[in-house]
Formats: structure tokens, C-alpha cells, sequence
């Protein structure tokens, strides 16, 4: 335990250093980001550093796992069907590998892959657990911004609604 | 009475945050009329108080409340039909369930949506539902994403009490074109079709005939569905009545691995999620994004993906005398540098040409590996995209859809210039529509005549035409002049035409005559309608030649992506080199062929007309030899000694953010303000004072939706389409459909 102890507060310079590189470059977050004023050029600060426990160190992860940047998203509703179960909750999965990241096997014609991590996702309560989770992991992330709902108000009754004009429309329902 | 109600989910907290109607409602104008009354009710819903505004739906309420409704006939973005009565809840005092889709919620109502009474109630709406539904679950596409499936799962009953002698009905299925299959034996008649075809896509053949049981869906007469967003009613049967014919048998959806990313067939721009199994893209599904594509994509977006797995580029290619001979990636990049030192090429004589499916993050690359090289001769491929635009490229708002994409809705008079929006931006035009259909918008239009699924001034068909609509000489002008948002937006076609300065010179001087509406802190009404997915990012980050280049023959020419390129205008001398996807014309006229990724094969950045920039993602590997863009020009730049500065895609964003942060400002719209705005107008006006007007009229760009690309040229539905839709032939399709032993299919 003091062992880890020791690595972590080694580490940490080293930790923050890294996720503040990934915020700038992997600033897709929208919600995050300051609204642009016009008048405003100054430098945008930076967030400010926080304790990020270097849990890569000890995870035994494979040291390449930390060039490959993480997405961050919610699950699309789908426009199939109407429920939206499964889209509450926070994933991070791993871009694919573009070059051994699947093929077509010449045995069997099935689809073989180089990459663990292909069928691997993580699910979070929150965007902020995921976040963590991949800062103390040392992974670069993106967050995809979840959907924006705009949901106007219906009413049985406006397919009643009178109109003095034109008529616009032809119900053949 | 004692009531049992059930303890509210952990999630729905979360729910009511995210849905919560009346905070995402503020500052929008919603199309419906009786939603102008914006104060809010409060009712209770399972035993949880919940606040919507006044005129909602209680099912609208009950989803605020995060307790979950089953529905088959409402739909969030059609009008309310009421006729599955799928979703009833008890309301307190009522004596009977009631459709909570159909009934406005009241306040201080006391609702339950998860009593015994309740679904007592939707066990025999079941019943009902599946009296005449076939048992076809397993040979059937919806299965696995079947509303009535589900549905029938947790509300149905294990057994039926219908046991006609003369069976199930039995309904003849109908031939809706080579997109649509049909099989209306399992038609639950919830009319969400025929809604979506009346009220977004202007089919308004597309009906019921019958009642009660035989009831029956189709076209009246026969007759395909012609409409470029056809294919959103195989998302919205709950059923399998209507399923894609492309797509049939193919694939479940259990198997399919989804990606979410963005589509590139327009410049809308609309999301999209990417369904793939092992190395091929299985389908395309739209991703609901209000601010975008709302729920919608096209056709094209839709069924193109096939066209990803035909004339596909490998393995590069050199070509040696007449035929193209299969190299290997060092010797292909060593024959371009060669074939660069060899055609003595200096200067602005090396161009390159971004072509309509060229990403960003590649576009930027090359930019800068041709002006490490000591050229400007930065080309577009389009018409005379040789030289700069018109519009120039200086001041965004010169070249972006500044009312942005929702924004039209709240338009109430709108000027077309130049464009068919419905080939140009389908989902855009639907948007449109739903407009012109719910609010007293008038829609104008100078160009070609064209049927825009709704009505229109028609005012010429040149730019003659818009000298008298700023002179205020037709009554739409004056309309025009009075109302509160006008909007005028401007086709990408018109920069390519003769008297495209004209145009934009006396549109810039009318919007800057009329700030007052037409430029505002809210609003700002010129808006410039990009079609091509590239072409937003090209002019951000200046992918534009200077004046000298312009004039300049080339000696090199590099095309990436550039498939529309006249081959008159390429020299013969030249040495041309093709990056690219498919095997198309401007891979014919290259010397050496680099196979690049498509966009489902690489997760790029895709600035869309206004100008929002989103993140494709890979959902399937490149095929071959074939590498992701911006990597192939990198690995040129180390041949040709000009090594560009970027070793991995994050240190290229972070050149593409120096360049112009709105590039990876991703998901948000950097709106510019009104000062730059009219500045913006001022150099456009002043940049195109002496221009000449030769009458000529303009034409549509697009003459056939269904193939502009690449992709969709090599698509075999695409090529379907176009000979029932465009054609107006036989597809081919319709004399297997009326085969006997296709019934059962
Ligand atoms: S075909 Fe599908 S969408 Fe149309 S009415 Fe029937 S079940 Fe509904
Ligand atoms: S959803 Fe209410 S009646 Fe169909």
C-alpha cells in the first residue's frame, strides 16, 4: 500500500501534466466550454489541477492502451422504437484500430480482430465518474455531447385548429 | 381507495432534468399555435409533482415525470392521432382509462400510469392490437427493435380469446418503391406513416382507405413513394409493416455495433449512427439531434452505404502507359514526389483541389504541405472554383447559414435564391415545411422552378429577377419588407454562376439596408446554403487561391477527393495524383491513385452550412491498403522535403484550432455578431460593385438527388432510385415483389 502511496505522489506532477494537455486538444465538450464573447481575447484559463491518482501505474493495463484516446457519450436514443432506456447512462469505448482492428477471417468468413478492446465498453452514473475514471487511467477522452431535445408542446386539439388561410395541408389519414 | 404506486426509479430524477419541457422550451417560438400561452401547469404523475407548460400532452407530462409510456400512434414530432390506445394511464376522477396522448393535461390532475387498472386496460389494447397481427416475429426485420415486440412482452397477455375461423386479415402488400418494403399483413394501422408523409415529407398520396378492420395503408393508386425522405418511415412503422428493402434479411440488430457520427451526402451535417457487423457497414440510421436533423435523414444519407463497399481504391496505383498497375505505398508516394520533381513544377503551378468528401483535418494538411511547397494555388472542386469566391472568404458570415438550422422554423417569410433546398439540405426543407404547414409563413423563390413540398411565390428565374425584389417591385417583396424575421437564403450554386456577384452585391446591400430585422442581435436573415460537406471547412480555414494562382496553369495537380473536376481543365501535361475513396473520374485522370478512407472509416471533423463542427467517428476499418487522409499527406510531405509539423491527429486539431478554433469547437455554433456581420456585408457589397449582369437563369446544381457523390454513384439502391424516382422507370424490384412466394417475405 505504501508502495502505491509513494508511486502516486510521484506521479501526480506527472498526471496532472497530461490531462491538462488532453483538455486543450480534446476540448470537444461543449457544455464546458466558455461561451465566446467578442470583445474577450484573453488566453481561456485553464481548469484548475486536481488530485488524479495514476491508476494506469498499477492497473496493469497494456502501456499502449494510453495513445489511444476515449470517447465519452451517452447511447442515441434509437429512432426505431420509442423507449430510451438504455441512454441515460455515461460509456467510454475506444475508437477502433484502423489497421488491425478487424478483418475478415479466410477460414470462416467471420470477422476476426487484433484489438481487446473492440468489445469493451464501461458504463458511469455520471459524465464526471467517466472523466475521472479516464484521467486516472492517463487516457486521453473526448465527450460526445448528448443529444439536445427540444420537445414542443402537443395537443390533440390543433388538428382542429381553424385557419383562416389557405389550407395548407391535405390529411389523408 | 388504496392505490399502489410504484416507487420512482433512481433514473427518473435525471429524466426530468434532461426532458424538462418548459426550461428547453424558453426563447422559442414553437410552430404550434396554441403553445403561444406559455404559462405552466402543475400536476402530479404517479405520485410525483411535475411542471410542463400549459397545452401539453399528458403523455408529454407523464415523460416529463420520467414514468414511461407505451405508445404505438404518438409520435413526438407528428400530430397526434389517438388511434392505438396503447397508451392509457388512469387519471383520478375519471371513470375510465383515458389516452394520455390524446388528452391535455390538467392541473392538479392525479395520474397513474402503473396501477392494475392500467394495465389490466393495456393487456386488452394488446389483445387487440395482436388479434390480427401475424406470428412472424422470427422471419421478420423489426424483430429485435419492435415496439409491439417489446410491448407485447411486458403488457400482453400469454394467450389470445380471438380464434376466428377465417383467420388473421390478410392485406395485400403494396410496392412503395426500391427503398420501402412492405408488409402490411403486419400493419398495426397507428398511421404514423401516413402522418409523417402528409406533414414532413408533402406525400400526399400516401393514405388510408378503409375503416375499422379493413383498414388498409398505401398509395391509392400504384404508384411509388417519391420522396427524399422516404426512408424515415421504416424508423417510424412501430412495426414491421414498413421495413427497408436494401437492408432486408441482411442483418439483426443484435449484432450490429453502433457508432455515432456525422454524415456527409449534404452539408447539413446531420447525425447519424453507423451500424456495422465485422468489416461492412450494415445500415444508417438517423441520430436524433434537434439542433440538426431533428429525427430525420434523407435517402441518400440512409441507403448510400452500400456504395462503400463497390469500385473501392485498395492498394495505391501508378499508372504506366494506359492502365493503372498495383504498387506499394513507398513506391506510389516516391513516384508523386518524382512525378513533382520531373514535372518541374514551382510555385503556384502545384495545385491541389479539395474535392466534396474531403475532411477537414486532411484539407488543412494538404493546405499546408502546398504552401510549405510555395504555392497558393488552393482550388475548390465546383465551378469555378479555380478562382476565389465571390463571397470571399474573410468574414464567416459571408458563406454560413447564419439563421442556423432551427432558426428557419421561427422565419416567417423566407426568399430562396438559386437553390432547391429539397435536394440541396432535405432535412432542412422539412423543416421548412413544418413552417410553412403550422405558422403563416411565405416562401419566395428566384431559380429554377422546382416542387419544394410546399407552396411559393415564384418570382423569376434570374438575376434580373432579384434586382426587382430589392427594388421592392412584387407584392412577396413588399411582404417581404414587413415581416419581423425575413430570411434570405442564398444557394451554394449561385457563387458558381456568371452573374453570382450581381447577386450577392445587391442581396448585401438589401440586408444592409434592412438591418433593422434582417441583421439584429437575435436574428441575423442572410443565410447561405451550403451543399457540399466540405465546403463550409475549405472556406474557414482559407482553402482558397489567391488572385496570382487563380491565373496560374499548374503543372502538378494534386486532387484529393475532387470527383467533379472537369477533365478539360487539367493539362495534359500535368501530373495529377488522386486521393481518395473510389475508383471514380478523378481517379481516371490521375497518374498516381492513394486510397483513402471513407467517411464511416475515419474519425474526422465535418463543418456543416453553419458552420458547426462535429466528429465523424470510424466505425469500420479501411479496406486494403487504404489509410486515413491526413496520415497519407503526412507521409507525403516527409518525400517531397516538406515535413509537416504533426505526427498524431491531436496535434493537427491543435494546428486546425490555431487556424480558426471554431474548427474544433466541437457541437457549438460560434454566431457572429452584428457588427462583424454588416462589416462582413459592407466588403461583400464593395467586393462586387462592378459586376456585370449577363441575364443568364439560374439552374438547380442538383438534378439528380439520389447520385452527387462518389459513394452514391457507386450505389446500387442509389442507381435503383434514380430509375424509379428520377427516371420515372421500372427499378426492378417490383417484379420480384409481385412474385407469389415474395408475399411471405
Ligand atoms: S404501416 Fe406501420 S407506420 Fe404505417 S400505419 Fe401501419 S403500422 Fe403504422
Ligand atoms: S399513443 Fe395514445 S392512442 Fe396511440
Amino acid at each position: 500500500m505504501s508502495a502505491l502511496r509513494s508511486c502516486q505522489r510521484a506521479l501526480q506532477v506527472r498526471a496532472v501534466g497530461r490531462s491538462l494537455v488532453s483538455a486543450r486538444s480534446m476540448a470537444t465538450d461543449s457544455q464546458s466550454a466558455p461561451p465566446a464573447k467578442a470583445t474577450d481575447d484573453k488566453q481561456i484559463e485553464h481548469a484548475p489541477p486536481r488530485d488524479i491518482v495514476a491508476a494506469d501505474l498499477v492497473s496493469g493495463a497494456p502501456a499502449e492502451l494510453r495513445h489511444r484516446a476515449v470517447r465519452i457519450f451517452q447511447y442515441s436514443r434509437s429512432t426505431t422504437q420509442s423507449g430510451d432506456a438504455k441512454s441515460s447512462r455515461w460509456r467510454i469505448d475506444w475508437d477502433i484500430l484502423p489497421g488491425g482492428g478487424r478483418w475478415e477471417n479466410p477460414l470462416m468468413g467471420w470477422a476476426s480482430s487484433a484489438d481487446y478492446m473492440q468489445g469493451t465498453r464501461i458504463g458511469f452514473r455520471t459524465k464526471e465518474d467517466a472523466i475521472h475514471f479516464a484521467e486516472k487511467q492517463g487516457w486521453d477522452y473526448y465527450v460526445q455531447q448528448p443529444e439536445v431535445k427540444v420537445r414542443p408542446v402537443k395537443n390533440y386539439a390543433e388538428n382542429y385548429l381553424y385557419r383562416p388561410n389557405k389550407l395548407r395541408i391535405i390529411r389523408t389519414k | 381507495m388504496l392505490r399502489l404506486v410504484s416507487a420512482s426509479k433512481p433514473a427518473s430524477a435525471a429524466l426530468l432534468i434532461k426532458v424538462a419541457p418548459s426550461t428547453s422550451l424558453a426563447g422559442r417560438r414553437t410552430f404550434a399555435s396554441t403553445s403561444a400561452r406559455q404559462a405552466d401547469i402543475t400536476l402530479t404523475v404517479d405520485g410525483k409533482e411535475v411542471t410542463v407548460p400549459q397545452g401539453s400532452a399528458l403523455i408529454q407530462a407523464c415523460e416529463a415525470a420520467g414514468s414511461t409510456v407505451p405508445r404505438f400512434c404518438y409520435h413526438d414530432r407528428l400530430a397526434i392521432a389517438g388511434n392505438c390506445r396503447m397508451c392509457l394511464v388512469e387519471v383520478e376522477r375519471s371513470p375510465k382509462p383515458v389516452a394520455s396522448c390524446a388528452m391535455p393535461a390538467m392541473p392538479g390532475a392525479k395520474v397513474w400510469t402503473n396501477s392494475p387498472l392500467v394495465h389490466e386496460a393495456r393487456e386488452g389494447v394488446m389483445e387487440f392490437l395482436l388479434a390480427n397481427h401475424p406470428l412472424d416475429c422470427p422471419i421478420c426485420d423489426q424483430g429485435g427493435e419492435c415496439d409491439l415486440q417489446d410491448q407485447s412482452m411486458r403488457y400482453g397477455a400469454d394467450r389470445t380469446r380471438f380464434h376466428e375461423i377465417t383467420g388473421k386479415r390478410a392485406v395485400e402488400d403494396k410496392d412503395l418503391g426500391p427503398l420501402v418494403k412492405t408488409s402490411m399483413n403486419r400493419c398495426i394501422q397507428c398511421t404514423r406513416c401516413v402522418r409523417f408523409a402528409n406533414e414532413v415529407a408533402g406525400v400526399e398520396e400516401l393514405g388510408t382507405t378503409g375503416r375499422g378492420n379493413d383498414m388498409q395503408i398505401g398509395m391509392y393508386v400504384e404508384k411509388t413513394m417519391n420522396s427524399e425522405l422516404s426512408g424515415n418511415v421504416v424508423d417510424l412503422c412501430p412495426v414491421g409493416a414498413l421495413t427497408s428493402k436494401p437492408y432486408a434479411f441482411h442483418a439483426r440488430p443484435w449484432e450490429l455495433k453502433h457508432t455515432d457520427s456525422v454524415d456527409v451526402m449534404d452539408a447539413v451535417g446531420s447525425n447519424i449512427r453507423v451500424d456495422s457487423r465485422g468489416v461492412s457497414v450494415m445500415r444508417v440510421q438517423p441520430r436524433p439531434n434537434d439542433d440538426v436533423n431533428e429525427e430525420w435523414i434523407s435517402d441518400k444519407t440512409r441507403y448510400a452505404y452500400d456504395g462503400l463497399r463497390f469500385q473501392r481504391l485498395t492498394v495505391p496505383l501508378i499508372k504506366q502507359g494506359d492502365r493503372f498497375v498495383s504498387a506499394s505505398w513507398e513506391d506510389a508516394l516516391a513516384a508523386i514526389a518524382d512525378g513533382l520533381r520531373a514535372s518541374g513544377a514551382q510555385g503556384d503551378e502545384i495545385q491541389a483541389v479539395a474535392g466534396h468528401l474531403a475532411d477537414t483535418e486532411s484539407m488543412v494538411a494538404l493546405k499546408d504541405l502546398i504552401n510549405r511547397l510555395g504555392s497558393d494555388n488552393l482550388t475548390l472542386d465546383s465551378v469555378g472554383g479555380h478562382a476565389a469566391p465571390v463571397h470571399a472568404v474573410d468574414v464567416r458570415s459571408n458563406y454560413l447559414f447564419n439563421a442556423t438550422l432551427p432558426g428557419v422554423e421561427q422565419a416567417d417569410c423566407i426568399l430562396l435564391v438559386g437553390t432547391n433546398p429539397r435536394h440541396e439540405a432535405a432535412v432542412l426543407n422539412s423543416r421548412i415545411r413544418k413552417s410553412w404547414m403550422h405558422t403563416t409563413l411565405e416562401v419566395g423563390l428566384i431559380g429554377e422552378r422546382v416542387d419544394t413540398t410546399y407552396g411559393y411565390d415564384y418570382l423569376g428565374a434570374d438575376a434580373k429577377a432579384v434586382a426587382d425584389f430589392v427594388a421592392g417591385k412584387s407584392e412577396f417583396a413588399k411582404k417581404f419588407k414587413s415581416a419581423k424575421k425575413p430570411l434570405i437564403i442564398v444557394g451554394s450554386a449561385v457563387t458558381e454562376h456568371a452573374d453570382g456577384a450581381a447577386v450577392y452585391n445587391a442581396l448585401a446591400k438589401y440586408v444592409e439596408q434592412n438591418k433593422s430585422q434582417l441583421v439584429t442581435p437575435e436574428w441575423n436573415g442572410f443565410a447561405v446554403l451550403q451543399r457540399v460537406a466540405s465546403r463550409p471547412a475549405a472556406y474557414e480555414m482559407g482553402f482558397v487561391p489567391s488572385r496570382k494562382a487563380s491565373q496560374t496553369k499548374p503543372k502538378f495537380i494534386y486532387l484529393l477527393n475532387a470527383d467533379e473536376a472537369d477533365p478539360k481543365s487539367i493539362p495534359r501535361d500535368a501530373f495529377v495524383v488522386y486521393q481518395g475513396h473510389h475508383g471514380d473520374l478523378g481517379a481516371q485522370l490521375a497518374d498516381v491513385c492513394l486510397p483513402g478512407a471513407a467517411y464511416t472509416e475515419k474519425g474526422m471533423t465535418w463543418v456543416n452550412t453553419e458552420g458547426r463542427a462535429q466528429m465523424g467517428r470510424a466505425a469500420v476499418p479501411p479496406p486494403g491498403a487504404s489509410r486515413e487522409d491526413w496520415k497519407i499527406i503526412r507521409a507525403l510531405s516527409e518525400l517531397v522535403d516538406a515535413p509537416l509539423p504533426y505526427d498524431d491527429v491531436l496535434s493537427l486539431r491543435d494546428r486546425m484550432w490555431e487556424i480558426s478554433p471554431t474548427l474544433v469547437r466541437y457541437d457549438t455554433l460560434e454566431s457572429t455578431s452584428v457588427e462583424a456581420a454588416l462589416a462582413g456585408l459592407k466588403t461583400l457589397a464593395a467586393g462586387t460593385a462592378n459586376a456585370k449582369v449577363s441575364g443568364a437563369p439560374f439552374v438547380k446544381p442538383i438534378s439528380n438527388f439520389y447520385q452527387t457523390d462518389p459513394i452514391s454513384r457507386a450505389s446500387v439502391t442509389m442507381a435503383h432510385c434514380t430509375r424509379a424516382f428520377v427516371k420515372g422507370e421500372n427499378y426492378g424490384f417490383s417484379e420480384l415483389s409481385s412474385k407469389p412466394e415474395a408475399a411471405y417475405a
